[in-house]
């Protein structure tokens, strides 16, 4: 077995519990083959007898569980915030866009639970003490492995996502066009951000779906918001409100994002950036 | 007279009966299986809308030549019914008809005239689906409609045939001058109107009408008995209003919207068996003239063949698997791209009401299924987590009557004469927050007692009602009837038309009820009362009429009275309760536009065509929406609100006045 670092997280809480821990060699699964996971845990749990099957409710949780589910016939919970052992397990999952608690119970005789993630703060356990581990070796079917992870595409434009960079350059239909965002990808750059737009801009097919910020796009928190010929309609606005700063680029002093803005300067895009630009390579 | 034809008859007669009977039944207890609907109050506005929609042919009228053509099918019928009666009698007895009516010369000339306003009518019908081709039929069963008109054309011509004949033969009872049509037909064919040919005709009208009637619950031509039924048991009053799901009901029995056929309404059975494929609805429906994958006409048809499919497989056994409506019947994409503006509804001369079945269809996407365009799911969070649909600060819910002396209702507050409902949008968006300011100015202006709620309003959960999102829209209900109660509020203004209706036609499911007006209604009544004086300046403006104003509630007078205060008024084409969808209905404005042309743009583009300067709007989301258009067009217009447009004109007058009492 192979400690990554996920692999020692898992070791870590494992001993904070003082649990019998059985790892799963990840080798034959890397870089994701979901089927792959799920035929493991299903041979593991049987071996092991085990009671119940957990795991986070992320994406690929979510996925390998309900794999692992239709491959056993059992049941399956998602998004559960609380489990309580009985005849029947009882379960409180989130519904409804998390606005509504489900009190459920599962029959089951080895009930599979998904637990929602950023949900619960981590507690501590005992302290951690040393544990065996015991390897589990076991063949997989060649079918098992045809869903699989095999490439990785990065993302054009950088590679920083939206939603984790500190810095975000924004345009909207003051930009003017699909090249116009040269500009914007430039400021980007040299500040190490990320590229977001309204919703104008994506409708006229200048950048992706997945780069425009607001009630219908992506919600961001970065430290500077620039948002250049935006004019900062509600809807805009509810990606954006939580920057701690936001910097607004405008011809139009009366546009709403002036209102939310901490910083402003009115005047056309199309020069003012390409100087902060300038100003910035030079002072480096 | 011998007994063979009477035998013959009686023969033919109960086969007809039988065939179609069986079919009856089934339809029946297809109709049966849907769960309850409370469709029988209001009798007297049921009598009513029978009367005008069926009579009356006010729906079909409204388009003239199709409706012309249908009226007189229509009307045709109505009075040729008894001919079937007395054709019958002809069968059995050359020399009898039915007693006094059949002896009458006005009932021959008016026999007469409509079958051949009949003939005309299929005639027309054939002109408009052949020559005129109009659009509305795209999807419909073509050749069915031309077996049908075939039918009833065969029918009419038989009768003519046979009338002419008994001319001929010297057999009518009554004088045949009263029958001009039958006695021209008499006089050209003269003596090839034989006994053979009577009885030929007769024989073949009778058999026509028969083999008819049979036919008809079999097709789509089933609107003859069922669209009487169906408008009978429509939306008499509140036709914005959404039947609410009783959460309190005990758990096998809550109808969490509709996932098979087996979770339909009896009315909404009827809706689908009532559609005659005639396309009015589609031709309306903002979504279908974008580009996009639903037309409610296809919708109906879509769930109607999965009623006939599934329905008799739930009537044999109640643990039979039923397909799923979505995908199965309709995809995901037709369920949410309805607007649900009611065009398709208003427009519907069977009554049929789509926007329920959308609706029912996203309650149980969105309640079981968790299924839904995932960026419309921030929204219904942040109604259940911050009361309003962008997550906003609810403390920040007044900020923008600041500076305006605004007073803000506190608890245990004596009521104001009126509570300004302000809504979600006039209270956070900048755009929409001037109709609000506008609003708060000129009641101010006008000395009228009011105050708003600031933090304690929260919304009014409509978005998510539409979404299909019960709980948290029933969840706001409670909170908002209960805010309001406790104040002791009488009655309300809202400047949101979704505000207007849910609080007006909505609430009253869970105990609110109140006197909910439209800002232009009450700022209309305070200029006829004169409390606002007004003077028209230069602007030609065009009204956009909003869905739920119009066309949900019938405010169409007061918005153009405020117009007309304010500058020149001109129409767009498609007006008042005929109007065109901003986009934004049906939560829409909480969800990206994917498919086809922005509805918003075609509506601006309109405006735009009618040579305006302004486009006047009395809604905060249409005004966002045609906004965002205008923008997206170039188009030379402003959006502005009426409030604001009134302020303009209230204004004028002031400096009017000061300039000339200045001049004195």
């Amino acid at each position: 077995m192979e400690e990554g670092d996920a692999s020692k997280e898992m070791l870590t809480l494992a001993r904070k519990f003082d649990a019998e821990t059985h790892a799963i060699s990840m080798e034959a699964v890397q870089p994701y083959a979901p089927d792959a996971i799920a035929a493991l845990l299903a041979l593991v749990a049987d071996d092991l007898n085990a009671s119940a099957v957990l795991a986070a409710g992320t994406d690929r949780g979510n996925d390998v569980m309900a794999r692992l589910a239709a491959r056993t016939g059992l049941p399956f919970a998602a998004n559960c915030v609380a489990a309580e052992t009985g005849e029947a397990v009882s379960l409180t999952r989130l519904r409804w866009g998390d606005s509504l608690w489900e009190m459920a119970r599962l029959h089951s005789p080895r009930p599979i639970i998904t637990v929602p993630p950023h949900t619960f703060p981590i507690e501590d356990g005992p302290s951690p003490a040393e544990v065996d581990v015991k390897p589990f070796v076991a063949q997989l079917d060649a079918k098992d492995q045809l869903v699989r992870v095999s490439q990785h595409i990065a993302a054009a434009g950088g590679g920083i996502s939206l939603t984790e960079a500190k810095v975000v350059v924004s345009g909207g239909r003051g930009v003017g066009s699909r090249e116009g965002f040269a500009i914007i990808e430039e400021l980007a750059a040299l500040l190490g951000g990320a590229v977001g737009c309204s919703r104008v801009v994506t409708s006229a097919g200048w950048r992706p779906h997945t780069d425009q910020v607001g009630q219908t796009g992506t919600k961001i928190a970065p430290d500077l918001y620039i948002a250049c010929g935006i004019s900062g309609a509600t809807q805009h606005m509810a990606g954006c409100r939580n920057a701690k700063r936001i910097l607004a680029i405008n011809s139009d002093a009366e546009a709403p994002i002036m209102l939310n803005a901490d910083y402003a300067v009115i005047g056309d895009l199309k020069e003012i950036v390409p100087a902060i630009s300038a100003e910035i390579r030079r002072s480096r | 007279m011998t007994a063979a034809p009477a035998i013959a008859l009686a023969v033919v007669l109960v086969s007809a009966v039988a065939l179609f009977s069986r079919r009856a039944v089934l339809l029946y207890r297809l109709i049966r299986l849907g769960k309850p609907a409370k469709r029988f109050d209001d009798l007297p506005g049921r009598v009513r809308a029978e009367a005008v929609v069926v009579i009356g042919q006010s729906k079909l009228l409204q388009r003239w030549l199709p409706g012309l053509m249908h009226a007189a099918i229509f009307w045709g019928f109505l009075v040729l019914l008894p001919t079937i009666l007395i054709a019958m009698i002809g069968i059995v007895d050359q020399h009898a008809t039915l007693p006094w009516l059949g002896e009458q010369g006005w009932y021959a000339l008016m026999v007469d005239l409509f079958a051949f306003l009949v003939l005309a009518g299929v005639i027309t019908a054939f002109v408009i689906r052949k020559v005129q081709r109009p659009p509305r039929f795209a999807g419909s069963h073509l050749g069915e409609a031309d077996l049908i008109l075939l039918w009833i054309a065969g029918i009419v011509i038989t009768l003519f045939v046979w009338h002419a004949s008994r001319i001929a033969l010297g057999l009518n009872e009554y004088p045949a001058a009263w029958a001009p049509i039958s006695s021209l037909l008499a006089r050209t064919l003269g003596g090839a109107l034989n006994q053979t040919v009577e009885r030929a005709a007769v024989w073949a009208h009778v058999l026509l009408v028969l083999s008819f009637l049979v036919y008809l619950p079999y097709s789509k031509h089933l609107h003859i008995f069922l669209a009487a039924v169906n408008v009978f048991f429509g939306r008499t009053k509140s036709r914005g209003r959404l039947e609410p799901v009783d959460f309190e009901a005990p758990p096998d029995t809550v109808r969490f919207g509709s996932a098979t056929v087996a979770d339909m309404s009896w009315k909404q059975m009827v809706d689908t068996l009532s559609c005659t494929e005639c396309g009015r609805c589609q031709d309306v429906c903002p979504a279908y003239n974008t580009g996009k994958e639903l037309s409610p006409k296809l919708l109906i048809m879509a769930l109607r063949d999965q009623v006939l499919a599934d329905g008799p497989k739930a009537l044999a056994s109640k643990a039979a698997k039923l397909s799923p409506l979505v995908p199965d019947a309709v995809t995901d994409n037709v369920v949410w791209d309805c607007v649900t503006c009611g065009a398709c509804v208003r427009e519907c001369p069977v009554g049929i009401e789509h926007i329920d079945h959308i609706v029912d269809l996203r309650r149980n996407l969105v309640m079981v299924e968790s299924r839904f365009p995932e960026e419309a799911g921030s929204m219904l969070r942040d109604i259940d987590r911050a009361s309003n649909p962008w997550g906003r600060a609810q403390g920040d819910r007044a900020q923008w009557a600041q500076g305006l002396d605004v007073r803000v209702l506190q608890p245990g507050e004596a009521p104001p004469d009126v509570l300004f409902w302000v809504g979600c949008a006039p209270s956070f968006d900048e755009r929409a927050k001037k109709s609000a300011i506008s609003t708060a100015k000129l009641l101010k202006e006008a000395g009228v007692d009011f105050a708003i709620l600031g933090p304690r309003e929260a919304c009014t959960g409509d978005p998510a009602r539409r979404m299909g999102d019960e709980y948290t829209f029933q969840k706001q209900a409670q909170q908002n009837v209960a805010t309001l109660n406790e104040a002791k509020v009488t009655k309300i203004i809202t400047t949101c038309p979704h505000c207007f209706n849910t609080i007006g036609s909505e609430y009253a499911d869970f105990g609110g009820r109140y006197e909910v007006v439209h800002h232009t209604e009450f700022l209309a009544g305070l200029v006829r009362e004169g409390r606002l004086k007004t003077l028209a300046g230069e602007r030609k403006i065009t009204y956009h009429d909003s869905c739920y104003l119009a066309r949900h509630n019938d405010v169409i007078d007061e918005p153009r009275e405020l117009v007309a205060a304010s500058g020149q008024a001109v129409e767009m084409p498609r007006n008042r309760q005929r109007t065109f969808c901003c986009g934004a209905g049906g939560a829409r404005m909480f969800m990206e536009e994917k498919r086809g042309r922005p509805i918003n743009e075609e509506r601006v583009r309109e405006a735009a065509a009618t040579g305006a300067d302004t486009l006047a709007v009395g809604c905060p989301f249409c005004t966002v929406m045609l906004d965002d258009g205008v923008r997206e067009t170039g188009a030379k217009l402003q959006v502005i609100d009426l409030a604001s447009l009134l302020s303009e004109a209230v204004e004028r007058r002031k400096s009017q006045n000061t300039r000339q009492s200045g001049g004195f």
